[in-house]
């Protein structure tokens, strides 16, 4: 087991994401339209919570308010689509552009404080978000939401969708896996780990917490986007900080300091919320329950669980 | 002059600790800043960096005031900082902690890369791919110093690097930075220790109370008794 897992680690990222994409094309050849729906919004749950993970595993910056690009990603193609006849492939492609310029925004003020502070402040921003679109009901539908987003012309069913889906991903998670290993990702780390040291080896470090927060906005913004077009709605649920809550669950349970837990985490959240809810309506008491039997029993994820039966270091970062 | 600090008063919060430090550290010089614990070395070198910015006074770095400045900023016009803690990155490796640290000089210049370095610290080379935190103490100085190198920088701040270590690792320290001066490396050090201070040094300032009471060369210091007994002795 250990030596496929050596081999599997020498082959080229690329060669690595695209068995992945063929297995998940390949499974998607038998599914039925349920489950092909179920695996695209686990695939974009996947994606949010990567997303996240940038900004919270990589720089260590705890944000409470990743829902706002989210909404943003999600309102941008609902908005453009809705009010203003935009096509919505074009609407799709503006969304994290969007979700980026409101990280560039609220990025700035945000990173000019630490911890508790930084996290206090993106809540803040997030739910100021919410509230201002939640109560400007003549543009955003405010408690209602925006309904009828037109579908991309070449989506026709369950499965197209699916595989556009398979696409953006894969290629999200590629560029996202090449930025884990790139120089920058790794001064970042080192921002993490003591921002003071990091400061007088020569690194701005608040410029280096605003990019990564626009790179995870921009990301944020893929998924919103996404989420938006498969369920050709949004709600303004999508600002709120539960929202913003579900990416962090996700990294947690799925391990925080490596690239694929937390895309693993947030897909099975999604997984297990559809299941559970089947059977009872008590999913957040589930919830509950798990997140608190993660922090004690397995502070890094299931990543950290499999990492320690490999007998790897758990603190390992790159993938 | 390369570094030129007149008067600076520095505080930590209320606290008034440098009352008035004046040095200069012109390049190509090895300058040493001794004087016993509390006496403000490392307050008076945390205030060129910028991490503890003086209120008074003027830190000019080729003639230009840098006080003010954000550290990254100082850090980036040529002055590299290795402070007493051994400041590494933890969980970063080895080879990550130096990379992290990578820029070239001012001028564009490459001297160190981390061939040179590894050629420098065998030690590190072995240890290349192992967590900085699983360092011991000696290795870990040997690290924030050639993380330090990895900057390019034109003067280094060190801050007693001899401080907590092992008499045969002071030794091996003490070689390394004779060699880093060898270099041509121009050196502010800080040291409690002032056998291995004067060691490396031509000039000598001693410091007590946050202000400088003597200013001389080190030949000047080691003939001056008195001098050593009021402000370097232990009671």
């Amino acid at each position: 087991m250990r030596q496929l897992w050596q081999r599997w680690q020498a082959l080229p990222a690329v060669l690595q994401t695209l068995v992945f994409a063929l297995v998940f094309a390949l499974l998607g050849l038998g599914m039925t339209d349920f489950q092909l729906s179920l695996v695209s919004e686990m695939l974009i749950a996947a994606l949010f919570a990567l997303s996240l993970n940038l900004i919270m595993g990589y720089g260590g910056m705890v944000h409470f308010g990743h829902a706002a690009f989210y909404g943003l990603g999600g309102y941008t193609v609902a908005i453009l689509t809705l009010r203003y006849g935009v096509p919505t492939w074009l609407a799709m492609g503006l969304a994290p552009f969007v979700a980026a310029l409101g990280a560039v925004i609220i990025g700035w003020f945000c990173v000019r404080r630490v911890r508790l502070y930084f996290s206090i402040l993106t809540l803040a921003f997030g739910q100021l978000l919410y509230t201002v679109v939640f109560q400007a009901a003549d543009f955003t539908g405010g408690d209602n939401g925006l309904l009828g987003i037109p579908k991309l012309p070449f989506i026709n069913s369950e499965a197209d969708f699916y595989y556009f889906t398979l696409v953006v991903f894969f290629v999200c998670f590629f560029v996202i896996r090449l930025l884990v290993n790139s120089p920058f990702v790794l001064v970042l780390r080192a921002t993490r780990e003591n921002a003071e040291r990091a400061q007088f080896v020569g690194v701005n470090v608040r410029r280096h917490q605003l990019i990564v927060f626009v790179i995870g906005a921009f990301f944020a913004g893929v998924s919103g986007a996404m989420i938006a077009e498969h369920n050709s709605l949004v709600a303004v649920d999508m600002f709120f900080w539960a929202t913003s809550s579900e990416p962090i669950l996700g990294s947690l349970l799925g391990g925080m300091y490596s690239l694929v837990g937390p895309a693993i985490g947030g897909a099975l959240l999604i997984y297990l919320e559809v299941t559970i809810t089947r059977f009872t309506l008590y999913w957040p008491l589930v919830l509950g329950i798990l997140t608190v039997f993660i922090v004690l029993v397995a502070p890094s994820g299931l990543v950290g669980l499999v990492r320690r039966w490999l007998g790897q270091s758990v603190a390992e970062d790159s993938a | 002059m390369l570094l030129q600090v007149r008067d600076i008063h520095t505080y930590y919060g209320l606290s008034h600790i440098l009352f008035g430090v004046s040095l200069e550290v012109d390049k190509g010089e090895c300058v040493c800043l001794v004087g016993r614990n509390g006496a403000g070395k490392t307050t008076t070198l945390k205030s060129i960096i910028g991490l503890a910015p003086p209120k008074r006074g003027v830190v000019a770095w080729r003639g230009q005031p840098i006080n003010g400045r954000a550290p990254h900023w100082i850090a980036q016009q040529g002055i590299g900082f290795v402070p007493e803690e051994r400041a590494i990155f933890p969980n970063l490796t080895v080879w990550e902690n130096l990379d992290v640290a990578r820029k070239p000089s001012t001028t564009g210049e490459v001297r160190w890369t981390v061939e040179r370095i590894y050629d420098l610290f065998p030690r590190l080379k072995e240890r290349s791919n192992q967590l900085g935190g699983t360092l011991s103490g000696g290795e870990q100085q040997m690290l924030t110093i050639a993380r330090t190198l990895m900057g390019n920088p034109e003067l280094v701040l060190l801050d007693e690097p001899s401080e907590g270590l092992a008499p045969l690792i002071v030794e091996l320290i003490g070689e390394l930075v004779a060699q880093i001066k060898a270099e041509g490396m121009t050196i502010l050090l800080s040291e409690q220790n002032l056998r291995f201070a004067l060691r490396l040094s031509e000039r000598a300032y001693i410091i007590d109370d946050g202000k400088i009471q003597f200013s001389g060369t080190t030949q000047e210091l080691q003939n001056n008794p008195e001098l050593v007994e009021k402000y370097l002795a232990v009671h």
